[in-house]
């Protein structure tokens, strides 16, 4: 599967063949505060694709990462509907919740959140031990190795957070939210804290999982040359969908096509 | 300043579970301090009271030496020392009123004093509740005390007839003392007659009653106005020739009864001293993750121009509104603990103690305590975030904690300043430098077992984990992960739970200790399976109570025992008269030092002493020597014939062994104070029912040796129960510890745990991981705990005697201690697991 970074070519879009993976429909979220009511979330509409990266883009404040929380299950939306693979997420209790985490997403944050008294085999495999199921059971100790070969890890199996660098502590939380083969993976803002060349590399391995396993991922960031490495990118301003961007599946990354869109809508 | 006063203000309500616990930790901390100094009080305004209601304007007081008591002769001597004014002798003995128709049958045995009706008024006030005080001229006339009249329904007018030696005597009662009326032990159960009354209770029938007044028990001395106490001491010193005696001071007497609450005090001092430091361990975790939790705050402020005294005075404000707080609350808290530890030791019967006295010293030493021990803690938090780079704090985009975390170090130097606080709180009659080596011990075996806990914390977290990790694996794995973020948290949380625990096992361990040692006595000892004993001296002999116990079918020995003192070498020896042959013939008495046969033969013979090895190390005599003690025909040579592991147990330790025909011949015992009898193999069913009859026919309280070791472990229970009380205080408050620390590891984990979540685990799994991080937390204070109390445990009871310190490991408390821990940890752990659990994934992964 190649793709031409052409902009708004829907010609060299994903095929659109299949039903989406995840839909939003008119999905707003209000937050109470004293005195006044803030909507953070506007009735958004997007869908995603199977083997889709999309990213969501905005400032900060923009109301992107609420939209991901809702989108993943991990907050309910006000009004509106979060439907993933054709099925109704924005209402579930909390035990059917969680085990749509444990079963259907996987998630990187900013902050890595390694547990530091496990090494990296263990914080991979930790979504297997969470499920109660046998991390070293042979099934699942190829998937975790496999993992670990994504993002570029072998080698330091046995090594502990407090081991690695911050760079390769993020990797090891994309692996660990790769390894359940998720439906999807949600990635807020996963090089936030992170320089710029460390940065790409956890790029690097989040486009290889795509590329290599057809994982579907939605990434949040404010930077547009983390935003270039997605299919489609969504703008996110004020807490609505502003703008739809398709970049088409690229293997250079190349910022520049996104940045001088952003630029003609004044972003 | 007053900005960063307010800020500090803040700080405090900002966390207001938090600033709670720790007021109440304080609270507990400072309490048991004020309950131990309320309890001291009351105790020695007691001992004033009866000092005063016992010897009252005397100056001095003669005591007898000897059963017989002093003679006639000796009062004459004593009247005739220059200096003295007033004699007023007095006789005490123990008897039975006889029962009569229409009152209550009571069996109990009353005292009867004897007094000198017309000498007595002017040594102390008979404050009598209604009726007449007694007439010099009147022979048969008493005073009844109100606990006595209450109990045996006597009423002003009633006749009483007191069982003596003859036949009962008939006194008609002509006044109420008021309460428990002056003799001290009686337990309110006093009869006062004229001394001619007490001493013909002690004639038999057929008997010439003496007449001149003898066989006094004390006599109580008031000098001429300006004579020197001293000189006219050593003028009675000169002057009494006749018999052995005892001359004391009222001030040896309060002395005395000091001496006998010496013990609980300086336990009571250091629960208070050991539960301060529990609670100093509170503050400094506390101080410390207030620090912690506001680094990038103090970073700021610092940033913004604050100086580091300033950063130090913020943290100091805070710590002094803490210690105001919790040794304001500690007042009121030790109050309640005082009067409650009160009634217990006085229901209890351990002491007497009317109440709990909180005066000025103890609210001041409380306040000054609580206060003063939340700075010293406080310091090196204050000391640490003052010493942070503001852009080392600012710089840092996660962990900031890591650079102000608590170091136990600074441990050394509060309980430093807690040692030197409970020295100065010890009892002040605790001249005996063991009881402060002691508490110094159990200070420092605490301290390093807290020091230790940082080196340990892993294995230590590995092996309480194991019984977790057996059914909750992953719980178990984050919980360990999450103790060893910070061992200097985990170590102050665990140490105070290390410190109550420890405590409670050293407590059991010393009970279980005395009560071995009581097992081990009477079944070392006690020639018998059941002890008769005797209110006054018994006949022992041809026609004595002896012969007839022996003389019942089934009985294979009955054997006298009498208690007494000795004068040797200027010093009170208690010593106690024995037949050696009943001792043979039943295989009691182990020998650690000469040939066991010829010793208890040579008892039975003429001039043999058996010496308890603890005595004989102290006296400095061994097998062979010789040993000369004072007796009213001069001085006596003994000759030290064996040395025994232990033997019956003195007021101040094992009593010495002589043969009960130089007892009773050179000694001045006059009969035995109790009987041990022995059934024949079999035969105890059939004899028990005629011992017991007959021992009720002659007086005699029967108690099998089961019932005396049962009282000996039910008293060591009711004391041991109170101290157990205190030292549950240092519990509690490291459960408040634990509530501190697990709600900061919630707070600070929030994030790990919005990972969780987000990873698939459900709310049940973190509520289950915080609780068993309690469980290990728990368990690890329980082990290090039992541990390190058996230790203290060894080092209190003295090195846990003959058997060794495993002998005194109190099993079931160290299995109580550590399930104690674990369920109060994962009690304690409630409240933060529920919050931990409820952690709103959304704002726990959101970005910085």
């Amino acid at each position: 599967m190649t793709f031409q970074p052409t902009i708004a070519d829907e010609a060299n879009a994903p095929r659109r063949t299949v039903l989406p993976i995840l839909e939003a429909r008119s999905l707003t979220k209000q937050y109470r505060m004293p005195g006044e009511i803030v909507e953070a979330v506007r009735g958004v509409s997007l869908s995603v694709m199977p083997g889709e990266f999309v990213a969501l883009m905005g400032p900060s404040g923009s109301g992107k990462s609420t939209l991901l929380q809702l989108l993943g299950g991990l907050d309910q939306p006000s009004s509106g509907e979060v439907l993933l693979e054709g099925e109704p997420i924005g209402r579930l209790s909390d035990s059917d919740a969680t085990r749509l985490r444990r079963e259907r997403t996987g998630f990187v944050f900013q902050s890595f959140n390694l547990v530091p008294l496990m090494n990296v085999v263990e914080n991979v495999g930790l979504p297997f031990t969470i499920a109660g199921q046998d991390p070293r059971s042979h099934e699942l100790a190829a998937r975790i190795r496999e993992a670990i070969a994504l993002v570029d890890l072998t080698g330091k199996e046995r090594h502990r957070p407090d081991q690695l660098s911050a760079g390769e502590q993020q990797r090891v939380a994309v692996a660990r939210a790769i390894v359940t083969r998720p439906a999807l993976l949600f990635a807020d803002e996963p090089t936030g804290n992170l320089d710029f060349r460390t940065g790409l590399d956890i790029l690097g391995a989040l486009w290889r999982t795509c590329m290599e396993r057809g994982q579907t991922i939605v990434l949040v960031t404010h930077d547009a040359k983390a935003a270039a490495y997605a299919d489609r990118v969504f703008v996110v301003g004020d807490g609505q969908i502003q703008d739809e961007i398709v970049l088409g599946r690229r293997s250079d990354h190349a910022a520049a096509p996104l940045i001088a869109r952003l630029a003609l809508l004044g972003l | 300043m007053r900005g960063l006063v307010r800020y500090a203000w803040r700080a405090l309500a900002a966390r207001r579970a938090r600033t709670l616990l720790t007021i109440v930790g304080i609270s507990l901390g400072v309490g048991v301090l004020v309950a131990a100094l309320g309890v001291d009080a009351g105790l020695d305004a007691s001992i004033d009271r009866t000092v005063a209601s016992m010897v009252g304007r005397a100056d001095l007081r003669v005591t007898a030496f000897e059963e017989t008591g002093l003679s006639a002769g000796t009062l004459e001597q004593l009247g005739a020392v220059p200096g003295v004014a007033l004699t007023a002798p007095a006789i005490e003995r123990k008897t039975f009123l006889a029962s009569q128709a229409g009152r209550p049958v009571e069996t109990a045995p009353v005292t009867i004093l004897g007094i000198d009706a017309s000498a007595e008024p002017r040594v102390r006030d008979l404050a009598l509740a209604r009726g007449v005080a007694l007439a010099p001229s009147d022979d048969a006339s008493a005073l009844v005390t109100e606990t006595l009249a209450a109990s045996d329904g006597l009423e002003l007018g009633d006749d009483l007839q007191i069982l003596g030696a003859g036949a009962p005597l008939t006194v008609k009662i002509t006044g109420v003392l008021r309460g428990d009326g002056p003799e001290l032990g009686s337990g309110g159960r006093t009869v006062v007659v004229p001394i001619r009354t007490a001493q013909l209770l002690g004639v038999a029938d057929g008997d010439t009653a003496p007449t001149q007044v003898g066989g006094v028990t004390r006599v109580d001395v008031v000098l001429a106005a300006g004579a020197p106490v001293d000189q006219v001491a050593a003028s009675i010193g000169q002057a009494l020739t006749l018999q052995p005696y005892v001359l004391s001071r009222p001030q040896d007497v309060a002395s005395s009864l000091r001496a006998s609450t010496l013990d609980i005090r300086a336990t009571m001092a250091l629960l208070a001293a050991i539960t301060l430091f529990a609670a100093a361990i509170l503050i400094l975790n506390t101080m410390a993750m207030t620090v912690v939790e506001r680094i990038r705050e103090l970073g700021l402020l610092r940033a913004a121009g604050a100086q580091r005294s300033q950063i130090v005075r913020v943290v100091v404000t805070q710590a002094l509104v803490l210690g105001v707080a919790g040794s304001g609350l500690g007042i009121v808290v030790g109050t309640l603990l005082a009067y409650l530890a009160a009634a217990w030791l006085r229901a209890s019967g351990q002491l007497a103690i009317e109440g709990p006295v909180i005066g000025p010293w103890a609210v001041f030493a409380g306040i000054a305590s609580g206060v003063g021990i939340t700075l010293v803690a406080a310091v090196e938090p204050a000391r640490r975030a003052a010493a942070v780079s503001p852009v080392a704090v600012l710089r840092v985009r996660s962990d900031t904690s890591r650079l102000v975390r608590a170091h136990t170090g600074w441990l050394v130097v509060v309980v430093a300043v807690i040692g030197t606080t409970a020295v100065l709180l010890l009892p002040g009659g605790a001249t005996d430098l063991a009881i402060p080596a002691r508490a110094v011990g159990v200070y420092v075996l605490l301290l390093v077992a807290v020091l230790l806990m940082p080196a340990l914390l892993a294995p230590l977290a590995r092996l309480a984990g194991l019984p977790f990790a057996v059914l909750l694996r992953l719980e178990e794995r984050l919980a360990r992960a999450a103790i060893r973020r910070d061992p200097g948290r985990t170590t102050l949380t665990v140490g105070a739970l290390v410190i109550g625990l420890a405590m409670v096992v050293a407590l059991a361990s010393v009970a279980g200790s005395a009560r071995v040692s009581a097992t081990a006595w009477l079944a070392d000892v006690v020639p018998g399976d059941e002890i008769l004993t005797a209110i006054a001296p018994a006949p022992v002999g041809p026609g004595g109570i002896d012969t007839q116990l022996s003389s019942i079918d089934g009985v294979a020995l009955a054997t006298p025992i009498a208690s007494f003192d000795l004068a040797y070498a200027s010093t009170r020896l208690e010593a106690v008269a024995i037949r050696g042959a009943d001792f043979l013939a039943d295989g009691r008495l182990d020998f650690t030092a000469g040939d066991r046969t010829a010793a208890l033969n040579a008892l039975d013979g003429t001039g043999a002493i058996v010496l308890p090895a603890s005595r004989a190390a102290r006296l400095g005599v061994g097998v062979g020597d010789t040993m000369a003690v004072a007796t009213s025909q001069g001085l006596v040579n003994l000759k030290v014939v064996g040395l025994v592991a232990r033997s019956f147990p003195g007021r101040t330790g094992d009593a010495v062994l002589v043969g009960w025909g130089d007892a009773t011949a050179k000694l001045g015992v006059v009969g035995a104070d109790a009987f041990a009898v022995r059934y024949a193999p079999g035969r105890r069913a059939d004899a028990q029912p005629q011992v017991e009859a007959l021992a009720r026919q002659l007086a005699l309280t029967a108690s099998p040796v089961s019932a005396v070791s049962g009282a000996v472990g039910d008293a060591l229970d009711r004391l041991f129960g109170l101290l157990d009380l205190l030292a549950l205080a240092a519990v509690v408050i490291a459960a408040l510890g634990i509530v501190n620390t697990l709600s900061m590891d919630t707070l600070e984990r929030v994030r790990e745990i919005g990972m969780l979540r987000a990873a698939g685990m459900s709310r049940i799994q973190v509520w289950r991981s915080v609780l068993v991080e309690a469980g290990i937390l728990g368990a690890m204070g329980g082990l290090v705990g039992s541990v390190t109390g058996v230790l203290v445990g060894v080092l209190l009871s003295g090195g846990g005697g003959a058997a060794g310190p495993m002998s005194v490991v109190p099993w079931p408390t160290v299995a109580l201690a550590i399930v104690l821990g674990i369920a109060l940890a994962m009690l304690a752990a409630a409240q933060p697991a529920r919050l931990a659990g409820r952690v709103p994934i959304p704002m726990a992964v959101r970005g910085e």
